[in-house]
């Protein structure tokens, strides 16, 4: 993230002498003014789009964007933990179960669901929201003397637990989670206004929970990249960069490993339990199966696709991963070898793992900084 | 080459740091027996042998990456033997690395800036939060980062990423981020190895300055015995992991057991 500095003048050279006679002052070519308004003229252009989907996009698309906004929120967590420390996490899913349900437990009332006594705190639903994102921190603070014990793949094979632990839980505590046919996610409402499937008219655009979810969706995940960009760009990114790289200077250079470890891991929890929370909102029904092991893969795969340790690179691999599905379950009459769900054959989403496995492939092989990264200059490796 | 730049004033007075009949096994291999020596505040100590005498593990066992198997060490009064490494370095205890330790995409600049880490304070929330506090502190550090960057001639270098340098360059961007630390004590494993000659006058007249200026003091571990002798206060010799020589580098260099070491015994 270097690029942003205010005096990155002059373009790194490369070669033998590039250190023992750096380029005059005039060769360096100030591309990057330039550059910096192109960029935010960009994201200007692309927040004002972001805002304005939800007067123009079907439901589909909507659901497909909230879809990957949650998953991006998530993605940005594990890129924390595992992009930027080198912890290798196969929990993530877990962390989502307890935001999800957290979050419907807290919220939802008692009442009798499919033959299944259902408790449920009936908190205010915003309040349920940040108690469920805490509770999943809590979850990962529970966890984190070993995963501040444990470094990089070991963690990930410890972490494999939690999954196991989690679909027993989520199939069997009836009372909490429903069992196997879930149970109904309350709807949030915020200062009165209801996140529901009942209408409002907006500018002649009757605003369902959808289009209504879309800008808390886009609040949250703005809000989260934000603050994971902070966080990596401050001394806590430069330990945990510090910790991934060269453990044993880390410490030496004061950085408490252990702590830092344990800390970051708790931070994704909640990131996970966030979009946990988002995703049990959109899906408007939180099943078991779902937060299973694949979820987690799934997870690895956006940030190895988009980009390890970058906020940016996690954004763009939630996309690819989540909107891929999508996009063939859309077409699939027009995409040769996949066709619908439910009539044999290829369905979308097998479809769609073939390519993003395949995607994941490539870019290990090709693009070793994921997509975000395609080319930068002056960097070797 | 600008002069040493104003330390802030270290937080205790000087302090010698006495390692203590320090014993090293692993699984039955002694890689340290009972070695004994003292750094006298804002001295250079030279630690000196032959591969595999034990130097490296010296420093290991200083800061705090390998813990002794007995003996002890002590700052001052502190006694560090049992203390995590970055406890140690919170001490003020800083070291640089034989083979690199840098990140090889991170900016020099980024680099220094994880030798404030003990000196600064924001966490995950001030920093997320881009809290005023957290701002303020990158700011006044940055600033800190780059006066010792030109300290030891890498200010051209600070917004480049430090696996594009050459060597020399790294191996100074490495003991620049250790004395981003503001350390009492410098410990440099083979500082001047690989590098240019150029660079090798730059490091040793760093590593003068720093001595004489900011009365640091500073532990060496080096091969190149002009540079030993001409920067030294005091050498200790280790061979096999024993304690063989020790005194000032006149001593040491006439010292037949010295000798014998390095150029074997006559048959």
């Amino acid at each position: 993230m270097s690029e942003a500095m205010p005096d990155t003048a002059q373009e790194p050279s490369v070669g033998p002498d590039a250190g023992a006679k750096p380029a005059p002052a005039g060769s360096g070519r100030t591309l990057t003014g330039p550059l910096r308004s192109i960029r935010t003229y960009l994201w200007l252009a692309g927040s004002v789009l972001l805002l304005l989907f939800p007067f123009y996009l079907d439901r589909f698309w909507l659901q497909a964007g909230l879809f990957a906004m949650a998953a991006a929120i998530g993605a940005i967590g594990i890129n924390l933990l595992t992009g930027s420390t080198g912890q290798l996490s196969m929990g993530h899913a877990f962390f989502l179960a307890v935001g999800a349900y957290g979050y419907c437990i807290l919220a939802g009332e008692s009442s009798t669901e499919n033959g299944h006594e259902l408790s449920g705190l009936g908190l205010p639903t915003w309040l349920a929201a940040i108690l469920a994102v805490l509770l999943a921190g809590a979850a990962g603070g529970l966890f984190s003397p070993i995963a501040g014990r444990l470094r990089g793949a070991y963690l990930g094979i410890a972490t494999l637990a939690l999954i196991f632990i989690g679909q027993h839980v989520l199939f069997n505590a009836g009372s909490l989670t429903g069992g196997f046919n879930g149970r109904a996610v309350p709807p949030l409402s915020l200062f009165g206004f209801t996140f529901d499937d009942t209408e409002v008219v907006v500018a002649a655009v009757p605003f369902q929970a959808s289009e209504k979810l879309w800008y808390v969706a886009l609040a949250a995940l703005a809000f989260s990249a934000l603050f994971a960009r902070g966080v990596l760009r401050g001394r806590p990114g430069r330990a945990l960069n510090a910790i991934r790289d060269h453990r044993i200077a880390a410490g030496v250079m004061g950085v408490p490993v252990a702590r830092y470890r344990a800390g970051v891991f708790v931070l994704s929890s909640m990131y996970a339990g966030l979009a946990g929370v988002l995703l049990a909102l959109v899906f408007q029904r939180t099943v078991p199966e779902y937060f299973g092991m694949v979820l987690s893969l799934e997870y690895l795969a956006m940030i190895v696709i988009g980009g390890l340790g970058s906020v940016a690179g996690a954004v763009v691999g939630a996309a690819f991963v989540t909107l891929l599905p999508q996009v063939l379950t859309h077409y699939s009459d027009s995409l040769p070898l996949v066709s619908a769900p439910g009539t044999g054959g290829l369905t979308p989403g097998e479809a769609s793992r073939y390519l993003y496995g395949a995607a994941v492939v490539a870019v290990v092989l090709f693009l070793p900084g994921g997509l975000t990264r395609l080319k930068k200059p002056g960097e070797k490796k | 080459m600008t002069t040493a730049p104003a330390a802030t004033a270290p937080a205790t007075a000087p302090a010698a740091l006495a390692v203590r009949d320090v014993t090293v096994r692993f699984a039955g291999l002694t890689a340290l027996d009972a070695v004994s020596f003292t750094v006298e505040p804002g001295s250079v100590h030279a630690v000196i042998g032959p591969n595999g005498a034990g130097k490296s593990t010296t420093f290991n066992v200083l800061s705090g990456v390998y813990r002794a198997t007995s003996g002890t060490v002590h700052l001052g009064s502190t006694d560090l033997t049992r203390l995590a490494p970055h406890r140690i370095a919170g001490l003020g205890i800083a070291r640089t690395f034989q083979n690199l330790a840098l990140p090889p995409h991170a900016t020099v600049a980024d680099s220094l800036l994880l030798g404030r880490h003990r000196l600064t304070r924001s966490g995950f929330l001030a920093s997320g939060l881009r809290l005023p506090s957290a701002a303020r502190e990158a700011r006044l550090h940055r600033d800190r980062v780059r006066e010792i960057a030109e300290f030891i001639g890498l200010e051209k270098e600070l917004e480049l990423p430090a696996g594009i340098l050459p060597y020399g360059k790294q191996k100074l961007v490495e003991l620049g981020r250790a004395l981003c630390m503001e350390p009492q004590v410098l410990l440099l494993d083979e500082p001047i190895a690989g590098m240019t000659a150029d660079e090798r006058r730059r490091v040793a007249a760093v590593v003068a300055d720093v001595r004489d200026s900011l009365g640091i003091s500073i532990v060496l571990v080096e091969h190149d015995m002009g540079v030993v002798m001409r920067l030294a206060d005091a050498v200790t010799v280790l061979d096999f992991g024993r304690r063989i020589a020790g005194g000032t580098p006149a001593e040491v260099q006439n010292d037949p057991a010295v000798v014998q070491a390095y150029l074997g015994t006559q048959e």
